[in-house]
């Protein structure tokens, strides 16, 4: 898709890797037998301006879910987004392209924009489009696992494609979420009789074959092994050159090992914003730093 | 841990095993019951069948004097007469339910899918109970609006004189015709179609409409490819109920369709044959009713019923193998 104007682009400097474990929130260091998790790959040297969210605030009814939130989204470096359950990440997601649209008695106040665009005044399927998301919940279509990553790349076709021209895309959306080798044979098996952590990484296969600008993952690895994990947070790390990539997580040392920046929210607001260096070394709110103290000790 | 906790599993294991001895019960004698009227129904239609073999599908002669010739003898105690050959009935069943359940399928698709998903919120809250009670309504009040308003239309304002004259010697067209009686059953058996359908798509999870969503397909293929997609067993169940209560409609089709047992003819022209008058299988059975203390009648009038009974087991029977496929992929609304 092409770009309407180039978008602004930021060099990293000063950003280094920790060599040693930071200190937790409390000011107490880690543990000296616990190691700390290495951080996937080297910075990203360029990152880019992709979504501006500024002075978002959603609601349910009466209920405000969403407060004043205001952050970067940015290709090249991966977002996490934490807090304690109920905290509004999926809602504050879920704006991002539009889904709260679809809920009722939802309503929305702030501005979100893509590359510069007011996202309210895009068309909802263009920016779905651009902007795509794997819920947290596993929701695979009932089909085949074939038909489920075909799916979308069928439907992006103004001609539906034959199974051969889709072929090579399933497989490596498949490969690079884990699944190929495993499903191996049987991609016509029901993607509902899945386990649960192999229908998660079929979502995902799904939302990489959609090809996005902005991919959204809620809790994407809540039901995968350690080494399904691993999988997936390497493959964030390698998207995030390509892909503007926000993952929500309850898992601290998750969010250290894939995020570049780091945000915190606490009953619908945005605590504190920062690289992901500075929340786990040297938070400056004490909210902050109680929910990460227990996290690297 | 006292005694009534370590009791109550196996109370309940009891209270379990009963009450599956009874539904296993239960669901047997429904099943004995429907056998047994199969059975019953297929007897005393038999003498009819075994007399006319597959000429009795088949066309021949005129229904109504069949039908004359067949109650008569049996009144005069003579040997009783059975020479029945019901194609023009068959057909004309054919067309009026296939036209109607066509029609209504169609239609029906578009105002389920747009009452779920597309229509304002305060139009669905006025659309849901009209169509709740349009399903209800009895039949008999179609019928009475199809010949008091569409029967005359039709034959007053669709039918040319012309057209009438080109059939003259065969048939009168009156406005009483497979079309009004299409348009009439389709009216009747839309509601139907619609409460199931809307109920089907209802209950497809939002998770999976919102994951395609999220994936940036357009609403209606959205809808398109996974609510109707999984909602096809509910699309399925609700044709097929609508089918059964189209083919076992009587009075009604037999006020509009004129009770004139005729094969209405493609080969008198498109519009033209839809004019023709006709009579379904289960109006016939209406129509004769009166005259069961004729053998070689009730015989005849059985023989029609067990048709339409294994019309209507067929029709179970094809929902149920259409739902098969699906359920392999987890659908089962
Ligand atoms: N559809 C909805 N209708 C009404 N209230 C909702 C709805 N969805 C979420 N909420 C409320 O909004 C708040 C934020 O919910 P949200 O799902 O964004 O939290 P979350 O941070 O994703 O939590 P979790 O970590 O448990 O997934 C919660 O208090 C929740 O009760
Ligand atoms: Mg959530």
């Amino acid at each position: 898709m092409e770009l309407r104007k180039p978008p602004p682009v930021r060099r990293l400097t000063g950003y280094e890797v920790p060599s040693s474990p930071p200190s937790n929130g409390n000011g107490l260091h880690a543990a000296a037998g616990f190691r700390l998790p290495a951080r996937l790959g080297a910075p990203s040297m360029v990152a880019i301006d992709r979504m501006q969210v500024e002075e978002l605030s959603v609601s349910y009814g009466h209920k405000p879910a969403v407060q004043s939130v205001s952050l970067p989204i940015r290709q090249g470096e991966v977002l996490a987004l934490i807090g304690p359950s109920g905290c509004g990440k999926t809602t504050l997601l879920r704006s991002l392209n539009r889904l709260t649209e679809l809920t009722r008695g939802a309503s929305l106040r702030g501005r979100i924009t893509l590359d510069d665009v007011d996202v309210a005044h895009m068309d909802a399927t263009a920016l779905r489009r651009r902007v795509t998301m794997v819920f947290q919940q596993p929701n695979p279509f009932p089909m085949s696992v074939f038909d489920n990553v075909a799916y979308v790349l069928r439907e992006q076709a103004s001609r539906r494609p034959r199974r051969a021209a889709v072929q090579g895309a399933v497989h490596e959306a498949l490969a690079r979420a884990g699944l190929l080798d495993e499903m191996a044979g049987s991609l016509d098996h029901p993607a509902l009789r899945l386990s649960g952590g192999q229908q998660q990484r079929l979502c995902i296969a799904r939302a990489l074959a959609a090809n996005p600008q902005v991919l959204l993952l809620d809790e994407p690895c809540s039901a995968l092994d350690p080494v399904s994990t691993r999988l997936i947070e390497e493959l964030i790390a390698k998207l995030r050159e390509d892909v503007a990539v926000v993952i929500v997580t309850h898992n601290l040392q998750q969010a250290y090992r894939v995020a570049d920046y780091v945000a915190f929210m606490y009953l619908g607001e945005l605590v504190e914003y920062g690289s992901a260096h500075k929340m786990f070394g040297s938070p400056r709110e004490q909210r902050t730093k109680e929910y990460i103290g227990g996290a690297f000790g | 841990m006292d005694e009534d906790d370590l009791l109550e599993p196996d109370r309940s294991t009891a209270q379990d095993r009963r009450a599956e001895l009874s539904l296993g019960a239960l669901v047997f004698a429904v099943l004995a019951l429907l056998l047994a009227m199969f059975a019953f129904v297929l007897h005393e239609g038999w003498p009819s069948f075994a007399h006319n073999g597959l000429g009795w599908f088949g066309g021949g002669g005129s229904v109504d004097q069949q039908i004359q010739a067949i109650f008569t003898s049996g009144d005069l105690k003579t040997t009783p007469v059975y020479t029945f050959h019901a194609w023009p009935l068959i057909w004309g069943t054919i067309l009026i339910t296939a036209g109607a359940v066509v029609i209504a399928f169609v239609s029906s698709l578009f105002v389920a899918v747009f009452l779920v998903e597309f229509s304002p919120e305060w139009l669905r809250r006025m659309l849901d109970p009209v169509v709740r009670l349009l399903a209800s309504v009895p039949s008999i009040v179609y019928g009475l609006a199809g010949v008091l308003v569409i029967v005359p239309l039709i034959g007053n304002h669709l039918i040319t004189e012309t057209e009438k004259a080109s059939v003259t010697p065969a048939i009168q067209l009156s406005g009483a015709s497979v079309l009004a009686a299409v348009l009439i059953l389709t009216v009747m058996i839309a509601p139907i179609m619609i409460a199931v359908f809307a109920d089907g798509l209802r209950a497809v999870p939002r998770g999976w409409l919102e994951g395609s969503l999220a994936l940036g397909i357009n609403p209606w293929r959205t809808f398109w490819k996974v609510g109707v997609r999984t909602a096809r067993p509910a699309l399925i169940a609700g044709t097929v109920l609508a089918t059964a209560r189209a083919l076992g409609e009587a009075i009604m089709l037999s006020l509009v369709s004129g009770g004139v047992p005729f094969a209405p003819n493609p080969a008198d022209g498109f519009p033209i044959f839809l004019f023709e008058p006709t009579q379904t299988l289960a109006a016939t059975i209406i129509r004769n009713g009166d005259q069961l203390d004729s053998p070689p009648m009730k015989h005849t009038l059985y023989a029609i019923a067990a048709v339409l009974l294994f019309s209507a087991a067929m029709l179970s029977l094809i929902g149920w193998a259409a739902k098969q496929p699906m359920r392999r992929y987890g659908v089962v609304a």
